[in-house]
């Protein structure tokens, strides 16, 4: 039998593993999903996607990213669109790369912990199309990862752990060698082991340092690395990371990259082409068409890109995830904070410290910044929200080096308490990680079903569990307004009304062209007549708009 | 030959006749009411007479429609189906106008229409009738002719409007208690519906097919069929799907048809009829009625014969004997006919008028489309609600199912509830495709009112970019 020239979804893990260990040279991933962690990665649409999907499918990536983190939410909610159908879209359209999801361990796609049954069946049903489980817990609390694990395991795909990484005199080799210690008793090694370096810190020189001594301990494992290019200096990193063994490296299309993504993947080939690395199995071609596209694609989206542009060494200080420092100031900007912004985030680097040096990342970057904001706005610690209580309760996971101060707990555990108890009470009666309750999936699905008086689908009933709310609203939508993923962004994101005479094309699902062509619009009292023609049939619809909120200031 | 012809009807049927009248040379006259005044009959006939404001009444008015045909100079009128198709007072008077009526005269539609003397003509013809009763007599006399009648034959009993036609005027009796309730419930119908509170009974054959023979009658004293036709999928005694031919035995068939044509002879039939069986699980075939007049269904006779009955129909009431003898006759592959109605199914099939915003329709080998509806055509509440007739041809059963699939699937109807959802429904459904129905599998069968309604994907989304459209920006995107 002849040797694969790259893996494909149709290999099984344990064939794509042993790939992996036995071939030379190094193997990239797409990662669309994380090209930002502004609005801007939120917005793409998956017509976007698609029109460059064949491009990316031929350069022959180890993996795209395309699910996962804060994105499930949001597919819902900005985009109307059902997770689990992207991905069927994206992997018709994208057939010989497999496909990855980040996952936040018992937070899965979201903020707080899922009970057990919902962890199981939500990767269950994702796993129909996810082939690679990037997992990962913000506290590096490995018993969190193990029910997602279990389940990625018994669904036969690929298991990829990480060690959230951070820099600080507690974030040493050692600490780091047992994490993947702990991973690997737990797990095994069948896996891909991940160093998620997503708040882009640490030198390229203490990247190569501690990839040496997971290796030196590890020699078998295989490795992954996740940056950001937040600092400018990712590309370093990623080239010590790929020397000093790193297997898998997470990169960007140029087209569509910026500080806050994964470095782009043509300048890591060229970089690592002078040390005589190569990518096997790899087209260069293809991801330089790709961002051609993506570069005209991308001018639809402008609006939604970060308005802080340049590189941003502070990262090291203040340790914000990836481009979480963008949606930071974004949100400051919302609530008219600028003016105080150096302050926020001086404060924010007294939180980190005061709160364990821990990981700032879903959902501890959260916290923290709000924690930040607050402290600011209201005086510090005065005003703590509820994830700051759940984490000093150890609700998430023990702290993993030192306990914040004991003031803090007794600022926060006793704000708003109105049965009068001390914050070492609070902490004996409700701290510690709780088992959650499993959902009664029979009646929620009842519920749903009563709700959209029609049966529901397990991927449907899914969503449901995890996003109540938007997934209902979601469904509703859909059955109003169809599938939002054919619309090209430009019509999705549109700020104004159609000119008369306008023409949208829409291609659909089975490749075929469908036209929408704008006949004329009409103000009648309180409602605007919009008349159209629907692939060259004439159609007129009333939409109730109050005069005063039409069109947007 | 005729040089003009008026047709008195509407909708798809009058498309239908304008069409072979023009193929021979006629000019055609479309009559129409009021509020009919969009409908697409009107555009294809070569002339058009508002008959009256409407609804419905001028359709029924002789006078008027008579007047009309005289205004214009046509020298004969069709009467298609329903309204005055099978009033015999319409056929007398247009006689007595000097018209032609391009149907039988007067007393063939009386004796016919009555379902008593049919049943007694055909009894002498030694046709096999359901056994029934006479009229039954007014009040506790004909209670008693009917619980006699209930003793001798057992249950279940069919009380019957003498005057009745079309599904209507008939009700079941399961037992006695409800063979009295319904003796009086039928007989206040009948009044109602026909003006005729005569009724009968008829013995109830247990789930029967429906067989129906289509005959041809010349004034030249030949009588032929056109072979057989299938309607037992009926809703509430309306026939839903028609098949040419029924899936019998060919030795069986051929009894049915010869009987057919025996009953033409009987009752001095002219022109095109309908001579209709009931067949019991037996394969026993008993005389139920003659329709005295072009049915919905004719098509699927004139798929698999090749024989165009309006133009045979035409040439019959101008005097020219049929233009082809039984042995003429030959049988083809299958042919079934659905009425795609704007109904909706799902709410008790009613009617669901509304202007037609998307009409798109199937095409291509084996497809006949005898429709009445365009787009934007606003489909009027006052009259019946059926947009279009499909009929499919197949060398054989199962390829004229596969055709049936392919063209629902191309219809395209938008702004209006159409029977297309349920049909899609009955054209998968195991027993149907194994042919395994009788006149019960409506009722049998309610599944396959379970699916979901599909709306375009193009229009849902072509209402969400007037949303957007109307905004100014999508609400939906931003938040």
């Amino acid at each position: 039998m002849s040797e694969p020239e790259r893996v494909t979804p149709q290999m099984s893990s344990r064939e794509i593993l042993d790939f992996l260990r036995r071939t030379p040279g190094y193997f990239m991933t797409n990662n669309e999903r994380d090209v930002s962690q502004s609005d801007f990665k939120g917005r793409i649409m998956p017509s976007t996607t698609l029109k460059v999907a064949s491009y990316r499918d031929a350069a022959g990536y180890f993996a795209f990213e395309i699910s996962g983190g804060v994105s499930v939410h949001v597919d819902l909610l900005r985009k109307q669109i059902n997770p689990f159908e992207k991905l069927r879209l994206v992997r018709k359209a994208m057939p010989n790369t497999l496909l990855q999801t980040v996952c936040r361990g018992r937070n899965l796609f979201g903020y707080r912990p899922y009970p057990d049954s919902t962890i199981r069946e939500t990767v269950r049903l994702f796993s129909r199309y996810i082939d690679v489980w990037r997992i990962y817990d913000f506290l590096n609390h490995i018993p969190n990862l193990l029910v997602v694990a279990d389940e990625v395991k018994k669904a036969g795909k690929i298991l990829m752990p990480s060690i959230c990484f951070n820099t600080g005199p507690e974030h040493t080799n050692d600490f780091y060698v047992g994490k993947v210690q702990e991973i690997i008793d737990a797990m095994g090694e069948d896996i891909i082991l991940s160093i998620k370096n997503h708040s882009a810190v640490g030198s390229p020189h203490r990247i190569a340092n501690l990839v040496g001594a997971i290796r030196s301990r590890f020699p078998n494992l295989l490795l992954a690395y996740h940056g950001h290019n937040t600092d400018g200096t990712d590309l370093g990193r990623m080239v010590s990371a790929v020397l000093e063994g790193v297997k898998i490296v997470e990169v960007a299309d140029h087209g569509l990259g910026g500080i806050y993504s994964q470095a782009p993947a043509l300048s890591f080939i060229q970089i690592l082409h002078d040390y005589g690395f190569q990518p096997p199995g790899f087209n260069v071609q293809p991801i330089v068409d790709a961002s051609d596209i993506l570069r005209r694609e991308r001018r639809v989206y402008e609006r939604f890109e970060t308005p802080y542009r340049g590189f941003d060494p502070t990262v090291k200080r203040h340790k914000l995830a990836g481009g979480a420092a963008n949606i930071a100031f974004e949100q400051a900007e919302k609530l008219g904070l600028m003016e105080r912004v150096h302050e926020v985030m001086s404060d924010l680097i007294l939180v980190n410290r005061e709160l364990g040096n821990i990981w700032s990342v879903t959902p501890g970057s959260q916290i923290f910044w709000t924690t930040a904001v607050n402290n600011v706005m209201h005086g510090r610690y005065s005003k703590p929200s509820d994830d700051l209580k759940r984490l000093l309760l150890g609700q998430y996971g023990p702290f993993p080096f030192y306990e914040p101060p004991e003031w803090i707990y007794r600022q926060v555990l006793e704000s708003n308490r109105t049965d009068g108890k001390r914050w070492r009470q609070i902490l004996r009666d409700e701290g510690g990680i709780r088992k959650i309750p499993d959902e009664d999936f029979d009646l929620k699905r009842h519920q749903l079903v009563e709700k959209l008086k029609r049966p529901v689908t397990d991927e449907e009933l899914c969503l449901y569990l995890q996003f109540p709310r938007d997934a209902m609203d979601y469904l509703t939508f859909e059955e109003r307004f169809g599938k939002t993923w054919l619309l090209p962004p430009e019509v999705w994101l549109r700020q104004k009304g159609f000119d008369e005479g306008e023409r949208i094309t829409i291609p659909d699902y089975d490749g075929k062209t469908h036209t929408i062509d704008v006949v004329s619009t009409r103000r009648v009292g309180d409602s605007v007549q919009t008349s159209l023609l629907v692939d060259y049939h004439f159609q007129s619809y009333t939409t109730p708009v109050p005069k005063r909120t039409a069109g947007r200031s | 030959m005729f040089k003009k012809l008026l047709v008195a009807n509407r909708g798809e049927i009058a498309i239908r006749i304008i069409r072979s009248a023009q193929e021979l040379g006629i000019k055609t006259v479309a009559i129409y009411e009021e509020t009919d005044k969009a409908a697409m009959h009107i555009m294809r006939a070569d002339e058009a007479v508002c008959i009256g404001s409407g609804p419905r009444k001028d359709y029924l008015s002789i006078e008027r429609i008579i007047q009309a045909a005289k205004t214009t100079g046509a020298e004969a009128i069709h009467p298609g189906y329903g309204f005055l198709a099978e009033n015999p007072n319409f056929s007398k008077q247009c006689t007595e106008a000097g018209l032609a009526f391009i149907g039988p005269p007067p007393q063939v539609i009386i004796d016919m229409g009555s379902k008593v003397i049919a049943r007694k003509i055909m009894q002498d013809a030694g046709i096999p009738v359901i056994p029934g009763t006479p009229v039954l007599d007014l009040g506790e006399a004909g209670e008693k002719q009917a619980v006699r009648f209930a003793e001798e034959h057992g249950f279940p009993i069919m009380v019957k409007a003498v005057a009745g036609g079309g599904g209507r005027g008939i009700r079941l009796s399961k037992d006695k208690d409800e063979l009295l309730k319904n003796l009086k419930v039928a007989r206040s119908e009948a009044k109602m519906a026909f003006g005729n509170d005569e009724i009968y009974l008829e013995k109830s054959l247990i789930n029967p097919r429906h067989v129906e023979v289509q005959i041809l009658a010349d004034d030249h004293g030949t009588v032929i069929h056109l072979g057989t036709r299938n309607c037992s999928i009926q809703r509430r005694h309306q026939k839903m799907i028609e098949i040419a031919p029924a899936d019998l035995p060919r030795p069986l068939l051929d009894r049915i048809c010869e009987t057919a044509v025996r009953a033409g002879e009987a009752c001095y039939y002219l022109n095109a009829g309908t001579v209709e069986f009931l067949l019991d699980e037996e394969d026993r075939f008993y005389f139920l009625e003659v329709n005295t007049r072009i049915q919905v269904e004719h098509s699927v006779t004139e798929v698999v014969t090749g024989v165009d009955i309006v133009r045979e129909q035409i040439r019959i009431a101008s005097g020219e004997p049929l233009s082809l003898a039984q042995e003429d006759v030959t049988f083809r592959g299958v042919a079934i006919e659905l009425r795609i109605n704007a109904e909706d199914p799902k709410s008790n099939f009613m009617a669901s008028p509304g202007v037609v915003q998307i009409y798109m329709s199937p095409g291509g080998h084996g497809i006949r489309l005898d429709g009445a509806v365009y787009q934007g055509y606003e489909i009027p509440r006052y009259y019946d609600s059926m947009l279009v007739k499909l009929t499919v041809y197949g060398f054989t059963w199962s390829e004229a199912v596969d055709r049936l699939h392919r063209s629902l699937s191309g219809f395209a109807i938008a702004g209006v509830k159409t029977t297309i959802p349920y049909y899609k429904q009955i054209v998968k459904d195991p027993d149907f495709i194994s042919q395994n129905f009788d006149t019960s599998y409506i009722e049998t069968h309610p599944h396959l009112l379970d699916y979901q309604e599909e709306v375009p994907e193009m229009e849902k989304l072509a209402s969400l970019v007037a949303e957007i459209n109307a905004h100014g920006y999508n609400p939906y995107a931003e938040s």
